[in-house]
Protein backbone atom coordinates (compact mmCIF):
# COMPACT_ATOMS: atom_id res chain seq x y z
CA UNK A 1 0.00 0.00 0.00
CA UNK A 2 2.70 2.24 0.70
CA UNK A 3 3.09 2.44 -3.37
CA UNK A 4 0.16 4.36 -3.08
CA UNK A 5 1.26 7.38 -1.26
CA UNK A 6 3.52 9.24 -3.66
CA UNK A 7 4.89 12.78 -3.32
CA UNK A 8 3.47 15.08 -5.54
CA UNK A 9 7.15 15.87 -6.65
CA UNK A 10 8.16 12.39 -8.00
CA UNK A 11 5.14 12.45 -10.21
CA UNK A 12 6.37 14.12 -13.52
CA UNK A 13 9.69 11.77 -13.91
CA UNK A 14 7.83 8.47 -13.69
CA UNK A 15 5.30 9.75 -16.17
CA UNK A 16 8.23 10.70 -18.37
CA UNK A 17 10.04 6.69 -17.18
CA UNK A 18 6.49 5.11 -18.03
CA UNK A 19 5.60 6.86 -21.06
CA UNK A 20 9.14 6.49 -22.53
CA UNK A 21 9.09 3.01 -21.56
CA UNK A 22 5.61 1.96 -23.45
CA UNK A 23 6.82 4.39 -26.60
CA UNK A 24 10.10 2.10 -26.48
CA UNK A 25 8.33 -1.20 -26.21
CA UNK A 26 5.93 -0.57 -29.35
CA UNK A 27 8.64 1.13 -31.54
CA UNK A 28 11.13 -1.78 -30.65
CA UNK A 29 8.51 -3.83 -31.75
CA UNK A 30 8.26 -2.15 -35.02
CA UNK A 31 11.70 -2.85 -35.79
CA UNK A 32 11.55 -6.59 -34.53
CA UNK A 33 8.11 -6.95 -36.72
CA UNK A 34 9.75 -4.85 -39.80
CA UNK A 35 12.83 -7.76 -39.31
CA UNK A 36 10.47 -10.87 -39.06
CA UNK A 37 8.21 -9.41 -41.73
CA UNK A 38 11.30 -9.82 -44.11
CA UNK A 39 12.31 -12.90 -43.78
CA UNK A 40 8.88 -14.19 -45.24
CA UNK A 41 10.29 -13.27 -48.61
CA UNK A 42 8.31 -10.29 -49.81
CA UNK A 43 9.15 -7.89 -52.22
CA UNK A 44 8.91 -4.53 -50.00
CA UNK A 45 12.23 -5.26 -48.68
CA UNK A 46 13.53 -2.21 -49.25
CA UNK A 47 10.53 -0.40 -47.90
CA UNK A 48 11.11 -2.50 -44.58
CA UNK A 49 14.34 -1.80 -43.95
CA UNK A 50 13.50 1.51 -44.14
CA UNK A 51 10.41 1.56 -41.51
CA UNK A 52 13.04 -0.55 -39.50
CA UNK A 53 15.92 2.19 -39.80
CA UNK A 54 13.20 5.80 -39.63
CA UNK A 55 11.65 4.22 -36.32
CA UNK A 56 14.87 3.29 -34.84
CA UNK A 57 16.12 6.56 -35.32
CA UNK A 58 12.99 8.27 -35.02
CA UNK A 59 10.85 6.33 -32.04
CA UNK A 60 13.21 3.80 -30.11
CA UNK A 61 16.25 6.39 -29.68
CA UNK A 62 13.97 9.50 -28.42
CA UNK A 63 11.96 7.05 -26.24
CA UNK A 64 14.75 4.92 -24.56
CA UNK A 65 16.12 8.42 -23.52
CA UNK A 66 13.16 9.45 -22.55
CA UNK A 67 12.86 6.52 -20.50
CA UNK A 68 15.99 6.47 -18.96
CA UNK A 69 16.26 10.23 -17.92
CA UNK A 70 12.93 9.63 -16.24
CA UNK A 71 13.90 6.23 -14.63
CA UNK A 72 17.64 8.34 -13.18
CA UNK A 73 15.59 11.40 -12.39
CA UNK A 74 12.87 9.63 -10.43
CA UNK A 75 15.64 6.43 -8.88
CA UNK A 76 17.12 10.17 -7.31
CA UNK A 77 14.39 11.31 -5.51
CA UNK A 78 13.17 7.51 -4.12
CA UNK A 79 16.16 6.35 -3.16
CA UNK A 80 18.66 9.68 -3.04
CA UNK A 81 21.19 7.44 -0.40
CA UNK A 82 21.52 5.14 -3.23
CA UNK A 83 19.88 2.20 -1.35
CA UNK A 84 17.99 1.07 -4.34
CA UNK A 85 15.70 -2.31 -3.73
CA UNK A 86 16.32 -5.20 -6.08
CA UNK A 87 13.34 -4.76 -8.38
CA UNK A 88 15.09 -1.16 -9.09
CA UNK A 89 18.16 -3.56 -10.22
CA UNK A 90 15.95 -5.07 -12.48
CA UNK A 91 14.97 -2.14 -14.36
CA UNK A 92 18.60 -0.32 -14.38
CA UNK A 93 19.93 -4.07 -15.55
CA UNK A 94 17.20 -4.07 -18.47
CA UNK A 95 17.76 -0.44 -19.62
CA UNK A 96 21.75 -0.37 -19.61
CA UNK A 97 22.35 -3.75 -21.13
CA UNK A 98 19.53 -2.81 -23.68
CA UNK A 99 21.65 0.17 -24.28
CA UNK A 100 24.31 -1.88 -25.81
CA UNK A 101 22.00 -4.03 -27.32
CA UNK A 102 20.72 -1.06 -29.01
CA UNK A 103 23.81 0.45 -30.18
CA UNK A 104 24.30 -3.50 -31.66
CA UNK A 105 21.13 -2.80 -33.63
CA UNK A 106 21.75 0.60 -34.78
CA UNK A 107 25.18 -0.39 -36.14
CA UNK A 108 23.81 -3.04 -38.13
CA UNK A 109 20.59 -1.50 -39.67
CA UNK A 110 23.38 0.94 -40.31
CA UNK A 111 25.81 -1.33 -42.15
CA UNK A 112 23.14 -3.13 -43.91
CA UNK A 113 20.84 -0.11 -45.31
CA UNK A 114 18.92 -2.38 -48.01
CA UNK A 115 18.10 -5.22 -46.12
CA UNK A 116 17.36 -6.07 -42.66
CA UNK A 117 19.77 -9.25 -41.04
CA UNK A 118 18.32 -11.53 -39.24
CA UNK A 119 20.15 -10.54 -36.02
CA UNK A 120 17.78 -7.14 -36.03
CA UNK A 121 14.67 -9.05 -35.21
CA UNK A 122 16.23 -11.48 -33.13
CA UNK A 123 18.08 -8.60 -30.94
CA UNK A 124 15.18 -6.82 -30.74
CA UNK A 125 12.71 -9.34 -30.10
CA UNK A 126 14.48 -10.66 -27.17
CA UNK A 127 14.46 -6.82 -25.75
CA UNK A 128 10.95 -6.47 -26.51
CA UNK A 129 10.91 -9.24 -23.87
CA UNK A 130 13.71 -8.03 -21.49
CA UNK A 131 11.40 -5.15 -21.26
CA UNK A 132 8.18 -7.14 -20.65
CA UNK A 133 10.52 -8.67 -17.44
CA UNK A 134 11.23 -5.26 -16.37
CA UNK A 135 7.91 -3.74 -16.03
CA UNK A 136 6.33 -6.93 -14.31
CA UNK A 137 9.51 -6.42 -11.54
CA UNK A 138 8.76 -2.89 -11.83
CA UNK A 139 5.07 -2.84 -11.31
CA UNK A 140 5.11 -5.89 -9.37
CA UNK A 141 7.91 -4.76 -6.89
CA UNK A 142 8.65 -8.38 -5.43
CA UNK B 1 3.45 -10.61 -3.90
CA UNK B 2 0.46 -9.34 -2.83
CA UNK B 3 -3.20 -8.86 -4.76
CA UNK B 4 -2.30 -5.49 -4.95
CA UNK B 5 0.98 -6.38 -6.77
CA UNK B 6 -0.34 -9.11 -8.95
CA UNK B 7 -2.81 -6.51 -10.21
CA UNK B 8 -0.60 -4.18 -10.64
CA UNK B 9 1.31 -6.08 -13.22
CA UNK B 10 -1.44 -7.08 -14.80
CA UNK B 11 -2.95 -3.74 -15.07
CA UNK B 12 0.54 -1.97 -15.98
CA UNK B 13 0.98 -4.58 -18.74
CA UNK B 14 -2.16 -3.70 -19.88
CA UNK B 15 -1.11 0.14 -20.56
CA UNK B 16 1.96 -1.01 -21.71
CA UNK B 17 -0.20 -2.77 -24.63
CA UNK B 18 -2.25 -0.05 -25.07
CA UNK B 19 -0.10 3.09 -24.99
CA UNK B 20 3.07 0.42 -26.86
CA UNK B 21 0.32 -0.85 -29.52
CA UNK B 22 -0.60 3.42 -30.11
CA UNK B 23 2.98 4.09 -30.68
CA UNK B 24 3.56 1.05 -33.18
CA UNK B 25 0.32 2.18 -35.33
CA UNK B 26 1.26 5.49 -35.25
CA UNK B 27 5.06 4.69 -36.19
CA UNK B 28 3.85 2.48 -39.07
CA UNK B 29 1.11 5.46 -40.26
CA UNK B 30 3.78 8.58 -40.30
CA UNK B 31 5.70 6.07 -42.82
CA UNK B 32 2.41 5.30 -44.93
CA UNK B 33 2.32 9.26 -44.94
CA UNK B 34 5.05 9.33 -47.50
CA UNK B 35 4.53 6.12 -49.70
CA UNK B 36 2.66 6.26 -52.75
CA UNK B 37 2.25 2.12 -54.16
CA UNK B 38 -1.12 1.04 -53.22
CA UNK B 39 0.99 -2.27 -52.08
CA UNK B 40 3.24 -0.45 -49.71
CA UNK B 41 -0.27 0.88 -47.84
CA UNK B 42 -1.49 -2.56 -47.82
CA UNK B 43 1.28 -3.64 -46.02
CA UNK B 44 2.06 -0.80 -44.09
CA UNK B 45 -1.41 -1.02 -43.06
CA UNK B 46 -1.61 -4.74 -42.83
CA UNK B 47 0.99 -4.87 -40.07
CA UNK B 48 -0.76 -1.88 -37.68
CA UNK B 49 -3.10 -4.42 -37.27
CA UNK B 50 -1.00 -6.37 -35.42
CA UNK B 51 -1.34 -2.81 -33.17
CA UNK B 52 -5.28 -3.33 -33.11
CA UNK B 53 -4.70 -6.58 -31.47
CA UNK B 54 -2.10 -4.89 -28.89
CA UNK B 55 -4.48 -1.92 -28.11
CA UNK B 56 -7.79 -4.19 -27.82
CA UNK B 57 -6.03 -6.55 -25.54
CA UNK B 58 -4.69 -3.64 -23.48
CA UNK B 59 -7.55 -1.54 -23.33
CA UNK B 60 -9.02 -4.99 -21.81
CA UNK B 61 -6.57 -5.87 -19.27
CA UNK B 62 -5.95 -2.14 -18.31
CA UNK B 63 -10.02 -1.40 -17.41
CA UNK B 64 -10.66 -4.87 -15.82
CA UNK B 65 -8.07 -4.71 -13.45
CA UNK B 66 -8.18 -0.76 -13.02
CA UNK B 67 -11.15 -0.93 -11.80
CA UNK B 68 -10.33 -4.00 -9.42
CA UNK B 69 -7.03 -2.01 -8.13
CA UNK B 70 -9.66 0.76 -7.07
CA UNK B 71 -11.75 -1.53 -4.89
CA UNK B 72 -8.21 -3.30 -3.66
CA UNK B 73 -6.84 0.25 -2.63
CA UNK B 74 -9.87 1.77 -1.26
CA UNK B 75 -10.23 4.51 -3.65
CA UNK B 76 -13.89 5.26 -4.87
CA UNK B 77 -15.29 4.59 -7.81
CA UNK B 78 -16.92 8.22 -7.85
CA UNK B 79 -13.60 10.06 -6.72
CA UNK B 80 -13.04 12.74 -9.80
CA UNK B 81 -9.80 11.12 -11.45
CA UNK B 82 -11.27 7.49 -11.87
CA UNK B 83 -14.66 8.61 -13.63
CA UNK B 84 -12.20 11.40 -15.77
CA UNK B 85 -9.79 8.23 -16.93
CA UNK B 86 -12.71 6.20 -17.77
CA UNK B 87 -14.35 8.68 -19.79
CA UNK B 88 -11.22 9.55 -21.64
CA UNK B 89 -10.11 5.69 -22.01
CA UNK B 90 -13.86 4.90 -23.66
CA UNK B 91 -13.31 8.14 -26.03
CA UNK B 92 -9.85 7.26 -26.96
CA UNK B 93 -11.60 3.96 -27.89
CA UNK B 94 -14.51 5.37 -29.76
CA UNK B 95 -12.06 7.93 -31.80
CA UNK B 96 -9.69 4.64 -32.33
CA UNK B 97 -12.46 3.07 -33.75
CA UNK B 98 -13.75 5.44 -35.88
CA UNK B 99 -10.80 5.87 -37.61
CA UNK B 100 -10.13 2.23 -37.90
CA UNK B 101 -12.66 1.97 -39.83
CA UNK B 102 -11.78 4.97 -42.25
CA UNK B 103 -8.45 3.24 -42.40
CA UNK B 104 -9.87 -0.66 -42.97
CA UNK B 105 -11.42 1.66 -45.91
CA UNK B 106 -8.67 2.96 -47.33
CA UNK B 107 -6.78 -0.53 -46.91
CA UNK B 108 -9.72 -1.90 -49.32
CA UNK B 109 -8.85 0.98 -52.05
CA UNK B 110 -5.09 0.03 -51.74
CA UNK B 111 -5.81 -3.62 -51.99
CA UNK B 112 -7.72 -2.88 -55.24
CA UNK B 113 -5.17 -0.73 -56.71
CA UNK B 114 -2.36 -3.06 -55.84
CA UNK B 115 -4.13 -5.77 -58.03
CA UNK B 116 -4.85 -3.44 -60.67
CA UNK B 117 -1.25 -2.78 -61.82
CA UNK B 118 -0.39 -1.04 -58.15
CA UNK B 119 0.21 2.29 -59.84
CA UNK B 120 0.06 5.71 -57.60
CA UNK B 121 -3.78 7.12 -56.98
CA UNK B 122 -4.89 10.60 -55.77
CA UNK B 123 -7.67 9.04 -54.29
CA UNK B 124 -5.55 7.05 -52.53
CA UNK B 125 -3.39 9.45 -51.58
CA UNK B 126 -6.42 11.72 -50.33
CA UNK B 127 -7.65 8.93 -48.33
CA UNK B 128 -4.47 8.16 -46.43
CA UNK B 129 -3.78 12.04 -46.12
CA UNK B 130 -7.54 12.32 -45.10
CA UNK B 131 -7.30 14.85 -41.98
CA UNK B 132 -10.52 13.60 -40.52
CA UNK B 133 -8.93 10.22 -40.24
CA UNK B 134 -5.68 11.25 -38.81
CA UNK B 135 -7.21 13.53 -36.29
CA UNK B 136 -9.34 10.52 -34.92
CA UNK B 137 -6.26 8.28 -34.58
CA UNK B 138 -4.28 10.63 -33.20
CA UNK B 139 -6.42 12.39 -31.54
CA UNK B 140 -7.22 8.77 -29.90
CA UNK B 141 -3.48 8.73 -29.15
CA UNK B 142 -3.37 11.48 -27.24
CA UNK B 143 -6.15 11.14 -25.23
CA UNK B 144 -4.62 7.94 -24.16
CA UNK B 145 -1.51 9.77 -22.76
CA UNK B 146 -3.91 11.40 -20.91
CA UNK B 147 -5.26 8.59 -18.92
CA UNK B 148 -1.91 7.74 -18.08
CA UNK B 149 -1.34 11.32 -16.64
CA UNK B 150 -4.95 10.94 -14.87
CA UNK B 151 -3.48 7.58 -13.46
CA UNK B 152 -0.09 8.70 -12.13
CA UNK B 153 -1.55 12.24 -11.50
CA UNK B 154 -4.18 11.31 -9.49
CA UNK B 155 -5.90 14.68 -9.32
CA UNK B 156 -8.12 14.95 -6.05
CA UNK B 157 -7.36 11.61 -4.69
Amino acid sequence: MLALIRPDAWNLPLFLHVLGATVLFGTVGVVAVAGFAIRRGTDHQLLLARVAQRTYMLGVIPAYIVMRVGAQWIDGKEFPNGNEPGWVGVGFLVSDAGALLLVVVGILLAVRRERILLAVPLLTGLYVLALGVAWVSMSGKP
Amino acid sequence: MSTYQWLLVFHVTGAFLLLGGGAFAASLNLIALGRDRPSDIVLLFGLIRIAVVAISLGTLLAFVFGLWLVHEANYRYGDGWVIAAIVTLIAANALGGAGGRRDEKTAQLARKLAADGDEPSAELRARVHDPISLGLSYGSGLLLVLVLALMIWKPGA
